[in-house]
């Protein structure tokens, strides 16, 4: 199907970052032909069949290239971002120095803006770009790589522990916009950081398609935050595709709270005796659309691999889950579990889970479980019994469920907005934040 | 590679017993399909106008698909024009009437398939219609079943003695349009059983089906319809074996289940067709459409079964809740070998209040197979409390096997109550050694380990099954404890 999106793709190609550099036209030209081929995703498509993301195609985002970066309530910014971290700032699809505070950060540490990158250390970018992740895996990698504006590019040299969260906010200010980034984030041999990608923006109607490429060193450890608090009517595919070498560990830990329509993909590809942990946690409201689609490939022996998911749907909102584990048949000696909770508040939500298993080799432990469900009666009255009336049992029991993992979040200050979040979501009882 | 886990393969790996050819006086229809050739069936086999107007209704609606490939399997392209779509043992001008008539060979070769066809020598009471190929060539019992009101018959007589029943139900569970190879199925079925139980009866003996390809270049396709009428209850018995032969020859059933007000019908299937040789060589494609439909209240359908042959097995005996109260239950074993493909598994679609659903898998995978479950849990918007538990275990034996689990859950009501749990592994080294360490050979612990993994679905299997369907699974359980 002929995408409208690559009509006005002419008008733009002049202004994308890296023109000047044969291999990256190449890579954009090769992008654009496979996007422009098939167009965005199908409900035919087998990974795609429970979102429908015709609405992003009926309506014409557009990049608006030229538009400032300036005109940010800074009060509003700083409710997203994080006092013990080095913030890096990109407002609408660029960076913006000015909101950027990046000072202490070590010298070899390497934070800029993909534009930046590309210009002044393009055969680095070129060594990393694309390689986590090919244009086959489905239309809005190839569409990304074909129209990214900017993004951030992180890389950690070996042996570098950042003494500090680095965050990375995206952030949208105005209405129907496309905001395409592509973010590379390297962490080398034995090095260790945390990152949190926040996505926040204006309650209007816009798009934004971002691909993380992330490369996970030998016996490396990067913990990869995801807030993703989009505006309400906005339209959010997040791509998280990871390459990990032998005994490298990655934490990601995705929140999905704000959009209309959110899909999160993460990848990875485990070398030998690495690790992976997988946790998320969607809340769905109103109409909200969230599709949160894993695939973990133990391609190597030795490596482990744990996935938690849980999802809170209220009002008409729909909730999707697919999680895809394949051992291959040298994987030998594999360890992975997965794991989706549903919960479902009202008569009109909806969820989707589909966990698979694909396994070739035979000395291996997998498993995975899952549960659509409600809040179990017995602890209700259980409360009930001891004064605690019904709606505030049932907010103390959601916030509860939720709050597992939060739990998780190691950067305290990070834990505390995103309870705050919560409890904005759960206001009706009287759950304290003294009490907890 | 250990010891043990080579033990393991002899074991399972056993030579297929009922691989043998009977030499027969056929009568076949040349290879090919068109609307002549089913016009031609139809004649043959005196149906009704409707029927033939069904058929090509669902052979002109099968020309418009497409073999369908999201499957886990890799099947080699059908030459469905290669096919003969009609085979039946030579028999004198008027059917048997009675035992007696049944030629003495195909009396013979049921013999040695272990399915007496001669009421006087049975013990138990067990009713069998046996098909061969495409015709059922005895129904044993008929008399006594007959006195409680019971209907058991091959199909084709169904349409002659009971259009009006055949009509009000055949397709309404399966229609023609639903899927590839129902679509092929209602446009060239030739046989199959018919079972009708009227209101409030109780079956009083178990009803089974042996089906058996013979002939060289057909395809079976039977067709099964049970109506368990309000209050009734029914179980019954497929049994299936075919020669070795190097071809692959093609199975593709329809099988329609249909439950009223509080009855209920237990489907057993051990499913023994020619796997194929240690190469891959040979073997049924087995593409079969099971479905039943709770109707009633309080109606209650339970699958069970055991899949061990076939090259290509592509399965899903599902459940449709549509009664308030309604039961469905699956329970699964299915183990390949050697290159068997297997894409099994079921769907149970939750549509009445209180329903609940119960789904047991166990996959063993040996060889070079690759064994997958794909099973679909959806709860609509009315089917308040629904509830469902499932559970998919996969054992690995050898270290070129696949186990793959597919599970779909969709749920659009908040009381719904979903569990589904997965687990992969081999036999684990530490039983083995726990068993061995206790004087047990290594043999009989694979026997036990193997058995128990497999426990929960035999003991839902019917007595004369149960014993069948262990034995097929090539573990002697001679010396263990358990069994």
């Amino acid at each position: 199907m002929a995408s409208h999106y690559s009509a006005e793709y002419k008008q733009i190609i002049d202004s994308l970052p890296g023109q000047s550099l044969g291999w990256l036209k190449a890579l954009r030209a090769d992008a654009f032909n496979s996007f422009s081929g098939k167009g965005f995703p199908s409900l035919r498509e087998e990974d795609w069949r429970y979102t429908n993301v015709a609405a992003i195609e009926k309506k014409l985002f557009s990049p608006q290239l030229g538009i400032g970066t300036n005109n940010i309530d800074k009060e509003w910014l700083a409710n997203y971002s994080l006092q013990d971290a080095y913030t890096a700032v990109l407002v609408n699809g660029r960076i913006s120095l000015e909101h950027s505070t990046l000072e202490g950060l070590p010298d070899n540490v390497c934070v800029l803006g993909m534009a930046d990158a590309l210009e002044k250390q393009p055969e680095l970018v070129k060594k990393y770009l694309a390689q986590a992740v090919s244009n086959n895996e489905h239309s809005f990698v190839a569409f990304n790589l074909a129209w990214f504006s900017d993004g951030l590019f992180v890389h950690i040299p070996s042996r570098q522990i950042v003494d500090k969260p680095i965050q990375l906010i995206h952030l949208v200010t105005q209405a129907d916009l496309l905001t395409t980034t592509r973010n590379i984030l390297v962490v080398d041999e034995m090095a260790e950081a945390s990152i949190i990608e926040t996505y926040v923006g204006v309650n209007d109607a816009y798009l934004s398609a971002t691909v993380s490429e992330v490369f996970v060193g030998r016996n490396a450890e990067l913990t990869l935050y995801k807030v993703q608090n989009e505006g309400e009517k906005a339209y959010h595919f997040g791509g998280t595709y990871i390459k990990q070498e032998r005994d490298s560990r990655f934490n990601h830990h995705n929140f999905a709270f704000g959009s209309l329509l959110t899909r999160n993909d993460i990848h990875t590809d485990l070398d030998i005796a690495s690790e992976c942990n997988l946790n998320g946690l969607f809340l769905g409201a109103k109409r909200q659309h969230i599709d949160n689609h894993t695939r973990i490939i133990h391609s190597q022996p030795h490596a482990i691999s744990r996935e938690l998911y849980k999802g809170i749907l209220n009002q008409r909102a729909r909730g999707v889950f697919q999680g895809r584990v394949i051992v291959t048949e040298d994987a030998q000696k594999t360890d992975s579990e997965m794991n989706n909770n549903n919960l479902l508040l009202s008569n009109d939500a909806e969820v989707d889970t589909k966990p698979q298993l694909e396994i070739y080799a035979d000395d291996v432990k997998c498993g995975h479980g899952v549960t659509v469900g409600q809040l179990d009666e017995k602890s209700i009255f259980y409360m009930q019994s001891r004064c605690v009336d019904e709606e505030t049992a049932r907010n103390i029991l959601t916030f509860a469920f939720a709050n597992e993992m939060v739990d998780k979040v190691m950067i305290e200050s990070l834990r505390e907005k995103l309870l705050e979040q919560l409890l904005e979501r759960f206001p009706q009882a009287g759950v304290e934040k003294s009490w907890l | 590679m250990s010891s043990s886990t080579e033990e393991i393969e002899q074991l399972i790996s056993q030579e297929y017993k009922q691989g043998f050819v009977t030499e027969l006086e056929t009568e076949t229809f040349p290879p090919g399909l068109d609307e002549e050739v089913i016009a031609k069936l139809s004649k043959i086999k005196n149906e009704p106008d409707f029927m033939l107007e069904y058929r090509l209704k669902a052979f002109r609606h099968w020309q418009t698909m497409k073999n369908p490939d999201w499957a886990q399997l890799n099947v080699e392209p059908i030459d469905y024009q290669a096919i003969s779509y009609y085979s039946a043992p030579k028999r004198k001008e008027d059917g048997p009437q009675s035992l007696d008539e049944v030629d003495p060979e195909l009396l013979e070769t049921y013999k040695k398939l272990g399915i007496p066809l001669d009421e006087q020598e049975r013990l138990a009471g067990v009713a069998v219609d046996a098909v061969f190929d495409s015709v059922s060539v005895a129904t044993t019992f008929k008399g006594k079943l007959k006195d409680v009101g019971v209907i058991f018959c091959p199909i084709s007589e169904a349409l002659q003695e009971h259009p009006e029943l055949v009509k009000q139900y055949l397709g309404t569970v399966v229609p023609e349009t639903d899927n590839f190879f129902a679509a092929l199925n209602a446009a060239v079925f030739t046989d199959g059983s018919f079972v009708y139980i009227p209101k409030g009866v109780r079956c009083p003996m178990e009803l089974s089906t042996y089906f058996r390809i013979n002939a060289a270049n057909t395809g079976q396709f039977e067709r099964t319809l049970i109506i368990a009428d309000e209050g009734s209850h029914v179980s019954y018995l497929e049994g299936c074996t075919a020669p070795m032969r190097d071809e692959n020859q093609l199975h593709a059933a329809v099988v329609e289940l249909i439950v009223m007000d509080n009855a209920e019908i237990k489907y057993s299937t051990v499913q023994n067709w020619y796997p194929g040789d240690e190469n891959g060589v040979g073997g049924i494609y087995n593409f079969v459409t099971k479905r039943a439909e709770c109707r009633g209240h309080n109606s209650k359908v339970s699958w069970t079964q055991v899949e061990t042959g076939s090259a290509i097995t592509w399965k899903y005996p599902s459940c449709v809740l549509l009664g308030d109260n309604s039961v469905g239950e699956f329970y699964s074993v299915a183990l390949t070998n050697n290159y068997q493909q297997a894409d099994t598994g079921t769907k149970m679609i939750h549509i009445g209040k209180n329903t609940s659903s119960t789904i047991i898998s166990k996959g063993i995978s040996a060889g070079k197979a690759q064994n997958t479950y794909r099973g679909l849990v959806k709860v609509g918007k009315g089917a308040e409390n629904a509830r469902n538990f499932t559970q998919c275990d996969s054992l690995l034996v050898g270290d070129k096997c696949g186990a793959h689990t597919f599970p779909y859950v969709e749920v659009k009501q908040p009381s719904a109550q979903i569990e589904h749990e997965a687990t992969t592994s081999k036999i684990s080294e530490d039983q083995l050694f726990f068993c061995q360490q206790r004087g047990i050979s290594a043999e009989d612990a694979v026997s036990m380990i193997v058995n128990g993994f497999c426990k929960e679905v035999f003991k839902e299997l019917p007595m004369e099954f149960a014993v069948e369907a262990q034995a097929l699974l090539g573990i002697s359980l001679e010396g263990s404890s358990v069994g």
